[in-house]
């Protein structure tokens, strides 16, 4: 979707300096993410992979603002986040969706309160979204009533309406049959292409990652730091079984494995 | 419809025994009246003017009292959902509040507010306070933390979470409570009336007892149970099993 930042020397949209968080509770105190540097250009689509617990979705909280690092800094346009903004929109693992509204009534929440729109324009914008993920028809439709995939879809619909510079995934498709996920592969791609808009996108899914991403970054177990950024120079749309694909998702978890304690087990399948 | 069936065929074998009882002459007929007899001193006390008056009383008083009742115990559990301490304090004074019967509280009502209609709402109050509490802070304590992490991240100000999140998350529960609070009180406006009142179903149960009269006794009793029962079948059941279809909490019959 974009050069990276070194490549083109613009100011990042989106950077990490020397990021560190630490959790204290009563009993003990955890290392979650350690001297994270890391500078994303705007239209990049950045995916970040690590085994579980490696901290990936302090990451995400830490850009998103929900989470302040304890020594570093987190810059979007080269400012400090302090704390949730409309730029910044997160997908997440659960669909996280309001039982209480309907699907349009979902998809309106996050502009609501945006006075600069009156009643009709935000409806407009709430249907603009939710026919970009193809869910035209189902506005008064209730939660409970879509399926798994569909609801990941009003969720998309839902982080789109506020108009984003930054989309946040925190691996969103996880709980998802494997055909639904490859259709949300297609479509978050096409999306991307056509908004030009920046993603961040947290997965253990290597092969995900390597069909997603216009970079991976591959994170150490606890503490998560960056152990190698990895370009992916493929052309989109990229289709999830292409063997260019497949072969770097094979690099992506050599790299990976080598962060799993030794178990004996030497023959981990590629996820997918 | 099989079931309502049933249920209907249980409560006519119930009057079928009552009436046996009656004919087998086990009691006095002053200690225990035929079904008949209480339908007939029933009509008796709406032809004189008292029945009808005394059920719109009672209602009425509830929906002053159990209306402040529900605002109150709304607040509180909204405190006790926001902040931990206040949890923990008041949840074990509400439970041990909710231990007390209602009639305990209407010494007290009569000592602090006299014969006033005021007492009949402080009861009122009193018995059903604590349940719309506990289950509002139940309710917000059982709220899934993605909802609010996605509600932040929309762009909710602090502020305003509280009724654009963490009242209608816990809502399901706080109907509930809401439901349970409604009996709670009726408990505690017919004790109420039962000693300060001069009209009301309490005061005719009251009024029944000074005459002997254990017709009008157990008739009131049965006017209670069914008006009770009737508003928060038609009233609060149906709000509860609307919004728990509406989320999904129970499938569509």
């Amino acid at each position: 979707m974009a050069d990276t930042v070194a490549q083109t020397g613009a100011t990042p949209k989106l950077s990490l300096e020397g990021v560190t968080k630490v959790f204290t509770s009563n009993t003990q105190v955890v290392e979650a993410v350690q001297a994270i540097t890391l500078h994303v250009a705007a239209g990049e689509f950045l995916c970040m992979v690590g085994s579980s617990g490696c901290g990936k979705t302090t990451l995400l909280n830490l850009i998103a603002g929900l989470e302040f690092p304890t020594t570093g800094k987190v810059l979007v346009d080269g400012k400090p986040v302090k704390g949730p903004g409309s730029d910044r929109m997160m997908m997440f693992q659960e669909h996280a969706l309001f039982p209480w509204r309907s699907v349009i009534g979902n998809v309106l929440f996050g502009i609501e309160h945006q006075r600069q729109l009156n009643r009709k324009e935000r409806f407009e914008r709430a249907r603009h979204y939710l026919d970009m993920v193809q869910l035209s028809g189902f506005e008064k439709s209730r939660i409970h009533e879509l399926s798994g995939g569909m609801r990941q879809r009003v969720a998309l619909a839902r982080a789109l309406t506020p108009e984003p510079d930054i989309i946040l995934f925190d691996e969103p498709f996880g709980s998802l049959d494997a055909l639904t996920r490859e259709r949300f592969y297609a479509q978050i791609q096409e999306i991307f292409l056509r908004t030009k808009k920046t993603g961040v996108f947290v997965t253990h899914n290597v092969r995900e990652a390597a069909c997603l991403g216009d970079r991976v970054v591959v994170l150490t177990s606890r503490p998560g730091r960056i152990k190698r950024e990895i370009a992916v120079p493929l052309a989109r749309p990229r289709d999830f079984y292409d063997p260019d694909v497949s072969r770097l998702a094979g690099q992506i978890l050599g790299e990976l494995r080598s962060e799993l304690p030794p178990t004996g087990d030497t023959n981990h399948e590629t996820e997918a | 419809m099989k079931r309502k069936l049933k249920i209907l065929l249980f409560y006519v074998l119930l009057l079928a025994i009552w009436q046996a009882v009656f004919d087998l002459g086990v009691a006095p007929k002053y200690m225990l009246p035929s079904p008949l007899i209480v339908l007939s001193r029933l009509r008796e006390l709406a032809a004189d003017g008292f029945l009808w008056p005394s059920i719109r009383t009672t209602l009425l008083r509830m929906g002053i009292g159990f209306g402040l009742s529900a605002v109150i115990g709304l607040v509180f559990g909204l405190m006790m959902g926001m902040n931990r301490t206040v949890a923990e304090a008041l949840r074990s004074l509400f439970l041990g509040l909710q231990t007390l019967p209602s009639a305990a509280w209407v010494p007290i009502s009569l000592l602090i507010f006299g014969l006033k209609d005021t007492g009949i709402y402080f009861v009122i109050v009193m018995s059903s306070m604590a349940a719309v509490a506990i289950a509002t802070a139940d309710g917000i304590g059982h709220i899934p933390p993605p909802y609010l992490r996605a509600a932040q991240t929309l762009g909710t100000p602090r502020r305003e979470m509280w009724y654009r999140v963490i009242m209608p998350a816990a809502l399901p529960s706080i109907v509930t409570g809401i439901k349970l609070g409604w009996t709670m009180g009726w408990h505690g406006a017919v004790s109420a009336e039962l000693i300060k009142s001069s009209i009301g179903l309490g005061f005719l149960l009251h009024m029944g007892r000074e005459l002997n009269d254990v017709a009008q006794v157990i008739g009131i009793m049965l006017m209670t149970i069914v008006i009770g029962l009737l508003v928060d079948r038609l009233v609060f059941g149906r709000i509860e099993h609307r919004i728990r279809r509406q989320w999904g909490l129970i499938h569509a019959s």
